[in-house]
């Protein structure tokens, strides 16, 4: 065989024939195809019906994930650099800018197709039994999803995000019990939910370097845990929900 | 027939096998919520640090004299007006008690307006408008040895403190 | 474990197991047809790809993300916003104190949404087609609150200027807007007493009027399923109260103020 038919072969097993056969094993072999069963339900698969809603959260996921890798290459959590890192990606890297851009947009479409999918699984009752459990890990995502969010918003340190997130982390120092200034608070400034946010209690440094581990290292790892447990559970409950 | 059949024993009757065999699953688990329990807290003990690399919260913002009677004052830097009136001088934090932006002060109006949600507070930092909850907290302020105002963020006074000097 | 017990352990496992069997065929695996995956989903979901990667790349490239002067913990901007999908709750705080609409808010939405299978009485009603006909209070909860979400997200994106004052969109920020109307509040045992009304109200009547609901979900189902929607409600109910009587407050304690 011919060294180049060989590499092609190993790394396409499954050649263009088409059979029955070839269909499900080219399903079944494949790492990222093998997420689906080999053969779907007629009716899960009408755009109408899903409108495509949860595999577009996971590829603006992929992609805030792939933007965001490469962003961290120029930026550094430092008070003094964060922000000229920020005019470097605008003004200076080659498509810094860009890349900026398509973090940020598709974190935005991000949020609105978590938003639909849930609207969109209410609306087809997908979450009965089974599903109920998986719903609740869907709430998890919602969650990580607002909270990339938030945290990502501080890393710019402009204005913008220093106000949001002065008012975002008082919110935190007014909580009942747990803050500083909620009412029935029983821990002090020093103590509170805020400081441990913080770090501190002013946003400064340590604040920076939270956010930035939570954005980058925290957060995106509960989120790939979740969602990988929500695509197991969508497996095992039989595929999508269907009428019955 | 000294050995009894096991038709004999009550089925209400559990083994020791599985007597301690129900004690060491217990236990386990119990050791797994010890060990769970000691893990979250440490790392909860871990996000507090020991030292703090913050700007002191006591620090003097000069002599008396350089404020006039009726004027409020910004101190830049450290987020604090210095008020003098015909009675006296106070402290007021520059951090509005609703969600912590500062205020500005509008000379004309004589009141602090907050910018993020429309707060107003008078002179002496009374609230009167908007959703902040209660006054912008007053600090302690004295007269240090060397003839200069001095400011503790860290302590709160009430409504009536004012120095006299 | 004698022999008896065993056989009778294994006898209820395994009826167990087929009644589950019998259940997931019911639920799971009616009258399906099914096609390959290959190429009927995998080709739609390429062009779903495609499609929404060349819409993001064109919006990135036409549009630049914001960026304002460097953080300056001395100088709040005239206008200080969340980023969109947070100025909801910054709305809610016009007319909450901010434990209440930063935190108990947000958290019993959480909670709300994630209890919402085990707060649904039916199975199967409804399962896998769009027939909001047929789960009418269900859906209606759902989306009077979806839609609250994103008209206070609205209301604070388009409608609010500096200093949080009402403006509308196409009005210049410049316009004097000083209409300042004096709050007040309800006395403390007064709004104690609309609280408990409202909510004791709001528990009962449906009780009564709808008993068939009632029943259908049970007591613990109904109370919370019930406490969550009269707490969404009183949010337009505060609202309302603000806008109109010029309420700060129901009720006023020393500690805390709703």
């Amino acid at each position: 065989m011919n060294i180049f038919v060989q590499m092609w072969r190993s790394l396409f097993r499954t050649g263009v024939t088409d059979s029955p056969v070839h269909r499900v094993f080219r399903v079944v072999v494949n790492f990222i195809l093998h997420l689906h069963p080999a053969r779907v339900s007629k009716d899960g698969i009408k755009i109408t019906y899903t409108f495509c809603l949860g595999g577009l959260s996971v590829l603006f996921f992929i992609m805030t994930a792939l933007t965001g890798g490469l962003l961290m290459i120029y930026y550094t959590p430092d008070v003094d650099k964060a922000y000229a890192n920020m005019l470097d990606l605008e003004n200076v890297i080659p498509f810094g800018m860009f890349l900026r851009n398509l973090h940020r947009f598709a974190a935005h479409a991000m949020v609105i197709s978590v938003s639909l999918h849930m609207l969109r699984v209410f609306l087809t009752a997908s979450y009965k039994s089974p599903r109920e459990f998986n719903w609740v890990i869907g709430t998890g995502l919602l969650l990580m999803t607002f909270l990339l969010s938030f945290t990502g918003y501080l890393l710019p340190w402009d204005q913008l995000s220093y106000w949001a997130v002065t008012v975002g982390t008082t919110m935190a120092e007014n909580s009942p019990i747990v803050g500083a200034k909620g009412p029935f608070s029983v821990l002090g400034p020093e103590e509170d939910m805020r400081f441990i946010l913080l770090g501190g209690t002013s946003i400064d440094q340590p604040t920076l370097i939270r956010f930035y581990f939570a954005h980058c290292i925290g957060l995106p790892g509960a989120l790939v845990g979740l969602m990988a447990m929500h695509f197991w559970r969508v497996r095992k409950a039989g595929g999508i929900s269907r009428p019955l | 027939m000294l050995k009894p059949t096991t038709n004999d024993i009550p089925e209400t009757m559990v083994s020791r096998r599985r007597v301690l065999g129900g004690a060491l699953f217990w236990a386990s688990c119990g050791i797994v919520v010890v060990i769970l329990g000691v893990i979250g807290g440490g790392v909860l003990r871990f996000l507090y640090p020991r030292a703090l690399y913050e700007a002191s919260k006591i620090f003097k913002v000069g002599r008396p004299e350089s404020y006039k009677v009726g004027s409020v004052n910004l101190v830049t830097g450290r987020g604090v007006w210095i008020v003098r009136e015909q009675e006296g001088f106070y402290a007021i934090l520059a951090k509005c008690t609703h969600l912590g932006c500062q205020p500005i002060w509008y000379e004309d109006q004589q009141v602090f307006k907050c910018p993020c949600h429309g707060s107003r507070f008078h002179k002496d930092g009374v609230n009167f408008a908007g959703p902040a909850p209660r006054p912008l907290d007053r600090l302690y302020l004295s007269l240090a040895s060397d003839g200069h105002l001095e400011v503790d963020k860290g302590k709160d006074v009430g409504l009536d403190y004012k120095l006299k000097v | 474990m004698n022999d008896k017990t065993e056989l009778k352990e294994r006898l209820r496992l395994l009826t167990v197991i087929r009644e589950e069997a019998l259940l997931r065929q019911r639920d799971i695996y009616p009258r399906e047809e099914k096609v390959d995956t290959w190429p009927n989903l995998v080709v739609k979901e390429l062009i779903a790809l495609l499609i929404f990667t060349i819409v993001l790349v064109v919006w990135a490239l036409v549009q630049d993300a914001p960026l304002e002067e460097l953080a300056n913990p001395g100088l709040t901007p005239r206008e200080a916003k969340a980023p969109w999908y947070f100025v909801g709750l910054q709305e809610l705080l016009v007319y909450f104190d901010p434990w209440m609409a930063g935190v108990v808010l947000p958290t019993i939405i959480l909670v709300g949404l994630a209890l919402i299978p085990y707060l649904d009485p039916d199975p199967i009603k409804g399962v896998g087609r769009y027939a909001i006909g047929k789960r009418k209070f269900a859906a209606f909860c759902f989306i009077f609150g979806f839609t609250m979400w994103f008209a206070l997200v609205a209301v604070g994106q388009y409608f609010r200027g500096p200093g949080w004052t009402f403006y509308l969109p196409w009005e210049s920020w410049e316009t004097p807007k000083e209409i300042e109307v004096s709050l007040t509040n309800f006395p403390m045992v007064a709004g104690i007493a609309f609280l408990a009304c409202y909510y004791i109200l709001g528990l009962s009547i449906p009780a009564v009027a709808f008993q068939n609901f009632f029943w259908r979900l049970g007591l613990i189902r109904y109370n919370i399923t019930m406490i969550l929607l009269m707490t969404m409600m009183l949010v337009p109910v505060k609202i309302l109260l603000r806008q109109v009587l010029h309420i700060q407050y129901i009720v006023k304690t020393p500690w805390f103020n709703i």
